[in-house]
């Protein structure tokens, strides 16, 4: 029973934003299930293929915002093949069928086509944010349609996807009376930019916080446009052709100098060293820096840039700015809370860049530390006892040696008992990738220790299915496992069918899990999606005679209350 | 550096479902072992180590314009028959179909990779261990970390 009329507890609700809070306050009664479904604003879905849109509009009738999440998280790693899913085109349709106000669309790993972006940009009239994460299947035309017919678009933010430029005009699609802009990514078009329309466009932006151009902006145009929206809080800056033109450095520097707001900085795809530092004076005040597309700037420039940043929270770098800089990010950015450092050399070809030293250094001196991805050429377990005792606050925590089964390189012991001190220490850790020579013992560890547990990442790990069964059993929060390489089977796989159900999906990538396996796992629990994806042998898995025995080489099992997809390629076999 | 004796990521093929298990593999590998362990054994794997395609990319482009300033990515070219031969920069090549394009221009005939053919001549290449090897069979970044130099055969030898 309600004390109160239904708008007063609608208006509560406003203020409760959470996904895991909404979902809460809707178990609480039927009443309260109702106001909750008619006030929803936001709705995430964290695996497309678990809902259909017709089921979740007959929940959510009134939601503006909507994520959609695709492809396994793997599938970053080229360890998905083309083709296999992850279409946003019947979302598309089916909301512009309802009357849906969508105000803001966020996808991540999905294929969206120009005329899903095309339906889009006509169907939902305050259409306001789109947000485009690794996604694929698009080219400039699609953005040329967002471009013309949203009118109240403010956010149009292209990360790291995979966007067909036809270098055409899509810029200068905006038109001449809109002014709305906020947010401005394309830094992953790969070809050149219409600089007159893009000027103009920043010109008459006056709400313009965020721009992050692609390489095709030089140095001279950079400077021109900073002039035009100095108060710019978040910028990416592409590439800078001209290393001689030093008069086009100077009037870059005056522009910068404007630019108070400038908290965010990113991009350096092909800078010119003696340019970085046009942007020390804007240094003190930045939170965030990324630095992982700058490959060409040396580890010196980039430390020299690093020292004026006192308020850093956010850097990610590449691995050629050495333990030794990492000291220098450890002596001099205090603020920092998250690290991400990326490999520069792909072959492991003996490069030691960055090591266990860098990694302590930094746990150290960044007291406020909670989350880091480090990739590195070897690590000890003593480096990460100490790198847990003094950082007992991470929530993520990935760790990416670069050779695969490297034990501790001054004991040449396996590194459970670093990872088992991590997982020990740290009690919200929520993300965890592990990596080097790893036995069943530090998975013994994790299911023991590791409690909140959301997210797990192996990869070349494991002695038996003991160990898989340790993770399962333990990790009670456990909702996205991500298994390659590594010697787990049915009996593994079998041992508690639902577990699944607790889960968001489970990876399975070249180990020992046979079809005989998938295919009692599949009767077992009717209510998951057991994918095999098999792209070489398209039917030898149906030839073989000992095909109970045949390995699986990639398994993808998901929760989902709307059964098998009908949009699977013939190389997925759902089972 | 260290090389543990166990399953190497760097294979070929990531999609290959008659790859050995991990306890059958140890026996293959040690043939492997026998061999110095250079980076050439190393074969560039599409999806290890985990990071984002864009990255990877960066990082490719990188490293060949490195070699590029640092490396000689010049190497000889004979054609079978006759004693003067050419220096070509691979460098300035995007992959195979514009190397071969050039050579036939350079050389007036047409050079192909691949089939044996007994009209066309086909481009072979010395490779870091001093093995001629047929053009055409690895990716084209890894061809230029391992080609020594070149040479059009006579289409009746292959």
């Amino acid at each position: 029973m309600n004390y109160f009329p239904d708008e007063v507890i609608e208006h509560v609700f406003d203020f409760v934003t959470s996904h895991k809070d909404r979902h809460s306050i809707s178990l609480v009664c039927k009443s309260w299930f109702k106001i909750e479904r008619y006030s929803r604003q936001n709705v995430f879905i964290g695996n497309c293929y678990a809902i259909n849109p017709e089921r979740l509009l007959r929940r959510f009738p009134c939601f503006k915002s909507l994520t959609l999440k695709g492809k396994p998280h793997f599938a970053d790693f080229n360890l998905v093949p083309h083709g296999w899913g992850g279409f946003v085109q019947p979302w598309i349709e089916a909301l512009a069928r309802s009357r849906v106000g969508l105000e803001e669309l966020r996808l991540k790993r999905m294929v969206v086509t120009d005329e899903s972006l095309e339906l889009l940009s006509r169907s939902f009239v305050n259409f306001k944010s789109l947000v485009l994460v690794s996604c694929e299947g698009f080219s400039t035309d699609g953005l040329a349609s967002i471009a013309s017919n949203c009118r109240h678009l403010q956010d149009l933010d292209l990360q790291e996807n995979e966007i067909d430029d036809h270098r055409g005009q899509w810029l200068s699609c905006f038109p001449e009376t809109y002014t709305s802009l906020v947010t401005l990514n394309f830094a992953c078009l790969e070809g050149e930019t219409n600089l007159v329309a893009l000027e103009r466009l920043v010109a008459r932006s006056p709400n313009l916080r965020s721009l992050k151009l692609n390489r095709a902006v030089p140095l001279d145009a950079l400077a021109r446009l900073m002039a035009c929206a100095p108060q710019i809080v978040d910028l990416g800056v592409g590439s800078y052709e001209d290393e001689q033109d030093s008069e086009s450095c100077l009037k870059l520097q005056a522009a910068i100098r404007k630019c108070t707001s400038l908290r965010s900085l990113s991009g350096f795809l092909e800078a010119a060293p003696h340019c970085l530092s046009a942007f020390h004076p804007v240094c003190h005040n930045l939170t965030s820096l990324n630095l992982s597309y700058a490959a060409e700037i040396h580890g010196s420039h980039l430390i020299k840039l690093i020292e004026h940043c006192k308020k850093l929270q956010r850097l990610w770098i590449l691995d050629s700015i050495g333990d030794k800089g990492l000291e220098v990010v450890a002596s001099t950015c205090k603020e920092l809370q998250e690290l991400r450092v990326f490999p520069t050399d792909l072959q492991g070809g003996g490069n030691t860049a960055v090591t266990e030293d860098g990694l302590v250094a930094i746990s150290a001196g960044c007291p406020k530390l909670h989350s880091i991805l480090y990739f590195c050429q070897q690590m000890t377990n003593a480096a990460l006892i100490t790198v847990a005792k003094n950082c007992p606050n991470f929530i993520r925590f990935r760790l990416c040696i670069l050779e695969p089964h490297k034990p501790d390189h001054v004991t040449s012991q396996p590194l459970d008992e670093g990872f088992g001190a991590i997982v020990q220490a740290c009690k919200n850790l929520k993300r965890l990738s592990v990596s080097g020579l790893l036995t069943d013992q530090v998975f013994l560890y994790i299911g023991m220790y590791a409690t909140e547990l959301e997210m797990l990442s192996i990869a070349f790990a494991g002695d038996t299915d003991k160990g898989m069964l340790y993770v399962l059993n333990g990790c009670k929060k456990m909702r996205k496992l991500e298994i390659r390489d590594s010697p787990f089977g049915d009996a593994a796989l079998l041992a508690d069918v639902n577990k699944y159900e607790t889960m968001r999906s489970l990876w399975m990538s070249s180990c020992e899990v046979t079809l005989g396996g998938c295919k009692r796992l599949a009767r077992k629990a009717p209510w998951l999606n057991v994918e095999i994806i098999n792209e070489n042998d398209n039917n030898r898995m149906e030839e073989n005679g000992y095909e109970g025995r045949q390995k699986v080489d990639k398994l993808y099992l998901y929760r989902t209350v709307v059964g098998t997809r009908v949009d699977a390629p013939p190389f997925v076999w759902i089972l | 550096m260290e090389n543990s004796n166990s399953y190497s990521p760097y294979s070929s093929s990531s999609v290959d479902s008659t790859k050995p298990s991990p306890s059958e593999s140890s026996v293959n590998l040690s043939l492997s072992l026998t061999f110095p362990s250079t980076s050439s054994q190393r074969e560039t794997s599409q999806d290890w180590p985990p990071i984002k395609p864009r990255l990877r990319d960066t990082l490719k482009s990188l490293r060949l314009r490195q070699r590029g300033y640092n490396t000689a990515l010049f190497v000889k070219v004979y054609m079978e028959g006759v004693p003067i031969g050419r220096k070509l920069d691979l460098s300035t090549f995007s992959g195979y179909k514009s190397l071969l394009e050039n050579l036939s221009h350079m050389f007036d005939t047409s050079v192909i990779c691949g089939t044996r053919d007994r009209k066309h001549h086909v481009l072979t290449y010395q490779d870091k261990d001093g093995d001629w090897m047929m053009v055409g069979d690895i990716p084209w970044d890894m061809f230029l970390e391992t080609v020594r130099r070149l040479k059009i055969t006579r289409p009746e030898r292959c």
